[in-house]
């Protein structure tokens, strides 16, 4: 049995998850709407509720991997002022789904 | 009759108030003449809930702490006996995946010793059916934080064996050699290396462990007799006293001297579980009024290795596999906690924002998208609304005030700026500038007073300015360390400087008292880019990056130290933070571009309680 479900889903805003929804399950959003939600009952039923979508663990890293690449061509195009700053604002880099 | 004093050698003390509830007072009574009240500061025992596994399963092996405990394999579901390799690691709010072990196995219920980075599990068996076939193992497997390695295997396959210490001191005994096979009263020691053989059980069972190698405490379970107890010396074992109830697949955990069993059954599967909870204390066995939330059997005990005071109850079994996590504390104090929810999302999307006010009534301004803006909006606790705009459009500034009465200074516009404006919740009025102009800087304090420390000029600085309503003064005191990219909390007499950037990523926090900074206890994650709210004495900090990683973590300031505290859902950097330690509120931020999500947190920070002592 897989540890966590990926969805996207998109942030409403106020409601979209609850205090309560954090203690039940495991919940982590990432770039591109994508959530990691863990694999529980609990967790499922949020992910239908907000009309996610399900997504293999594949498809939702290649979703993450667009918006990273997207950042770090609008990061390209900074001017060299804000690029040079030393140890600030340095160029996404990619990021791993659990 | 017998007064107290004759009993403890001391009066009662007669307070018109309540001493201070710290640990230096923890069993102290005295009569409230106030509330008319005798009181008591002891420790209170309970149960709660935790964050959740990320899958139900059971009979997995577990150790570590409260804090800082894990699993690994078990069972996920009936037709799962043939074991799952799935590792995962708690915070000490949430768990996440860690490395798979090398064989899947179940049975493994009570197994495991060691740390989330030092661990070591052993033994085990996979079931394909519904028995009497099944595959059981003596091989080990050592955990180094990311990794399983296969190491010496213990010299007999066995399921269910109890097990305490840490990975090169572990203690091994009890436990069944196969299907239906009679139990064992075999000890092993473990060395990192090698096993050996220690003293023999004086009964032959299934046991859950606590202790460590050398003062190990074995704690008996089975439906009809299992509440026999014995003490390890590092040679032999020695009964000690029974517990009240004989129950079996409990879990158990603690010291050889402060123990805890909770949950199990007594008649058989298939019947109601157990919610009571026995603790030992060195001598002998008392059921607490401290019960489960959630009746289990099957579930995984952490914290064999702790205090005693605390543990975790992680899965187990009721009806279904559970995913449930149910934490133990003895404390006088009530755990620091809390959680995020999601608020209404900012207009316009932004990192290096700026913000002040409370979780239901503050003003977002600035930030950088990627060029700098002005733009200001106002939250209502539910949704966000854009007013007037800044006149120097600017991203990463230093804030004060309320959403009625704030104060914005500095800030990054290429490539800095000193200028500073006052809000009257509608409009922004350019007034005096800072002296140096700065970036990345902290802000604290009201529109009328308020305080700017740190930043980057051509480089970090420790420098701070004091704001008077009119005017800004440089003071003679800078921080200890000069850093940008730093949170803050507080007033412009009493502030909290934590985290940033300074040679390198920091922890490092300092106290303002009006005149000096102090270097007080550091956060324990150490970050840049992160928001904070609250006071000096109560804050909360949030979100910022690790250089990578960007981070949710969340961490909670008693005034004297940081408490690690349950994660926003998104990591963010360069976010914006307001309102207090018990209600805060994040908003905006990049990862990697920029967000409109906001989040808010509902704390509920550590605090002693007082009982009030009756008669019966």
């Amino acid at each position: 049995m897989a540890l966590f479900i990926y969805g996207t889903a998109t942030n409403t805003g106020k409601g979209f998850f609850t205090a309560e929804d954090r203690r039940n399950f495991f919940l982590r959003g990432y770039p591109g709407d994508v959530w990691v939600i863990g694999n529980s009952e609990k967790g499922a039923l949020w992910l239908a509720e907000k009309n996610g979508v399900e997504k293999t663990k594949a498809e939702a890293q290649a979703i993450v991997d667009a918006e990273v690449t997207a950042a770090q061509a609008a990061w390209d195009a900074l001017p060299i002022e804000q690029k040079n700053r030393p140890g600030f604002n340095q160029r996404p880099t990619a990021i791993t789904l659990p | 009759m017998t007064t107290y004093n004759q009993l403890a050698g001391y009066r009662v003390n007669y307070l018109s108030t309540d001493p201070t509830l710290n640990s230096g007072n923890e069993g102290q009574v005295w009569y409230n003449s106030t509330s008319g009240t005798l009181k008591s500061l002891v420790q209170l025992k309970a149960w709660s809930a935790a964050g959740s596994l990320p899958v139900a399963k059971n009979e997995a092996g577990s150790d570590g702490t409260s804090t800082a405990g894990w699993t690994a394999g078990g069972s996920t579901g009936p037709a799962a006996n043939t074991g799952t390799t799935a590792t995962e690691e708690y915070s000490g709010y949430t768990w996440a995946s860690g490395g798979n072990l090398n064989t899947a196995r179940t049975g493994l219920g009570g197994s495991g010793f060691g740390t989330q980075t030092a661990a070591a599990v052993s033994g085990g068996y996979v079931q394909p059916g519904a028995g009497p076939t099944r595959t059981m193992y003596a091989n080990a497997e050592e955990y180094n934080g990311s990794s399983w390695t296969s190491v010496t295997s213990m010299p007999t396959a066995l399921n269910g064996v109890a097990q305490c210490g840490i990975q090169t001191a572990g203690l091994s005994f009890g436990g069944g050699s196969g299907y239906a096979t009679p139990f064992v009263t075999t000890t092993l020691e473990y060395d990192g290396t090698n096993w050996t053989t220690g003293g023999s059980l004086n009964t032959a069972a299934v046991y859950q462990a606590a202790g460590i190698q050398t003062a190990g405490l074995a704690m008996q379970q089975s439906d009809t007799t299992g509440k026999g107890t014995e003490s390890y010396n590092g040679t032999s074992w020695t009964t000690v006293a029974n517990r009240n109830t004989a129950r079996a697949q409990i879990v158990g955990f603690g010291t050889q001297t402060l123990a805890t069993i909770a949950g199990g059954y007594s008649a058989g599967p298939g019947t109601p579980q157990f919610t009571e909870t026995e603790q030992w204390d060195g001598t002998a066995w008392g059921i607490s009024p401290a019960s489960l939330g959630t009746a289990t059997r099957t579930g995984m005990g952490i914290g064999t290795q702790g205090s005693g005071t605390s543990g975790l109850l992680a899965g187990g079994y009721q009806t279904n596999y559970l995913a449930n996590t149910q934490e133990w504390n003895s404390t006088i104090f009530s755990p620091a906690t809390g959680a995020w929810a999601s608020g209404g999302n900012l207009n316009t999307a932004r990192g290096g924002i700026m913000g002040e006010g409370t979780q239901t009534a503050a003003v977002a301004f600035g930030g950088d998208n990627p060029a700098p803006t002005g733009a200001t909006e106002l939250y209502n606790g539910t949704a966000w609304t854009n007013t007037g705009s800044m006149n120097t459009a600017r991203g990463e500034g230093g804030a004060a005030g309320t959403q009625t009465a704030g104060l914005g200074f500095g800030g990054y516009i290429v490539p800095n700026t000193a200028a500073t404006e006052s809000f009257n919740g509608s409009t922004w009025t350019s007034v005096n500038s800072m002296n140096t102009a700065r970036r990345g800087l902290g802000g604290v304090g009201l529109q009328t007073a308020a305080l700017a420390f740190g930043g980057f000029t051509t480089a970090r600085v420790a420098s701070t300015e004091s704001w008077n309503g009119t005017s800004w003064t440089t003071l003679p005191a800078s921080m200890n360390t000069a850093r940008d990219s730093l949170g803050s909390a507080g007033t412009q007499t009493a502030a909290l400087a934590f985290g940033g950037f300074s040679t390198a990523v920091t922890g490092i926090t300092e106290s303002w008292n009006g005149s000096t900074w102090t270097s007080v206890n550091s956060m324990n994650t150490a970050r840049y880019a992160l928001a904070g709210a609250g006071t000096q004495t109560l804050a909360l900090a949030f979100g910022g990056t690790s250089n990578p990683p960007i981070t949710g973590a969340t961490e909670q300031y008693d005034g004297t130290s940081w408490i690690s505290s349950p994660p926003m859902s998104t990591a963010r950097r360069d976010l914006g933070g307001a309102g207090t330690q018990t209600a805060g509120l994040a908003f905006g931020g990049g990862n990697p571009g920029a967000l409109t999500a906001t989040e808010e947190w509902t704390g509920t920070p550590s605090t002693g309680t007082a009982s009030t002592l009756t008669t019966s």
